[in-house]
């Protein structure tokens, strides 16, 4: 069964979809995309997918596809904004800055582990989104145990390192 | 004494009139609207028409609150926008004597915004829209 995103905000908000039952790496082969999304009147914003598993050496890119606001993508990192770090240790962080509309940024994910991230003017509304590059190992109990000083609607949002690495890709409400 | 009075109730009227319906100040009924205000695209990374709002101008120094000034893309004033942080909807603070000098008020929209480059936090749209309803649409792309 296919869940589409009408059907999830139908059935209510805070639900999170399983989608895309594939257990091995989300486009393994190239590049993988995240949307950076908005409703149009500013009242929802979101990392389209919200978890995504991919390969050691896989690139990301997100793309700005909310007509209205900018967007980042920014790793959970002392060196960035002294926040607690949340990507695996010896990974380098990265900072997109603001993306306006139709614009992108990417980076290539080299260390396995489990990497969080946030939008920097939407962090507190909830806009976060998490990575398993290869298998999570040790960083994955980690991950799920980490608080920091993380806004609650943030630290709600990430879905459950397992979904990830069960249906590589997990989209939210 | 009988006299006076129709003459004082239309001064009255006279005097009443230009607060129920008035239009924007000159210098801001058409974009660009003249100084101190600066086109928010300028100021923080957004757009520079956004979808549902319009064109941006503001104050620098009245944010986050505004007031906001939103044109369409021919460059007529629609609305005036105060931005409200919804952590700052408490006892302690308050937002008092804001600026409204963009003329008749036609109807009040209320929208929870997740935030926004300049308004980084979960906030509340005020929009004073001064024209119909049925004329958002010129804000809409």
């Amino acid at each position: 069964m296919s869940v589409g995103r009408r059907d999830i905000l139908r059935a209510g908000g805070g639900i999170v979809a399983l989608l895309a039952a594939a257990t091995r790496p989300a486009g393994a082969a190239g590049v993988v995309d995240i949307a950076m999304g908005g409703r149009s009147d500013g009242g929802h914003v979101w990392f389209d997918p919200l978890g995504l598993l991919v390969a050691p050496g896989q690139t990301v890119r997100w793309t700005n596809r909310d007509a209205g606001n900018a967007h980042t993508a920014t790793a959970y990192h002392p060196a960035i904004g002294d926040r607690p770090s949340r990507i695996p240790a010896g990974a380098r962080p990265w900072d997109s800055d603001y993306l306006l509309p139709g614009e992108s940024f990417s980076v290539r994910l080299t260390v396995p582990g489990v990497y969080d991230y946030y939008c920097v003017p939407h962090e507190q509304a909830g806009m976060v989104g998490r990575i398993v590059v290869g298998d999570a190992g040790a960083d994955r109990r980690a991950a799920e145990a980490a608080v920091g000083d993380l806004p609650d609607a943030a630290l709600r949002a990430f879905p459950p390192v397992a979904a990830i690495l069960r249906h590589g890709i997990v989209r939210g409400s | 004494m009988k006299t006076l009075l129709p003459l004082l109730a239309a001064f009255a009227l006279a005097g009443a009139a230009p607060a129920l319906a008035h239009g924007p100040d000159a210098a801001l009924a058409e974009a660009p609207p003249a100084a101190p205000y600066q086109p928010v695209s300028a100021l923080v990374t957004l757009p520079d028409f956004i979808p549902g709002l319009g064109q941006l101008f503001v104050d620098p120094a009245t944010l986050p609150a505004g007031p906001f000034l939103a044109y369409d893309r021919d460059g007529a004033l629609v609305s005036t926008v105060y931005m409200i942080p919804l952590a700052d909807l408490n006892p302690d603070t308050a937002f008092d004597d804001l600026a409204a000098a963009g003329g008749t008020v036609d109807h009040v929209d209320i929208h929870y915004n997740a935030g926004h480059p300049g308004v980084e936090v979960p906030h509340a749209h005020i929009v004073l829209w001064h024209v119909p309803a049925d004329e958002e649409a010129r804000v809409a792309q």
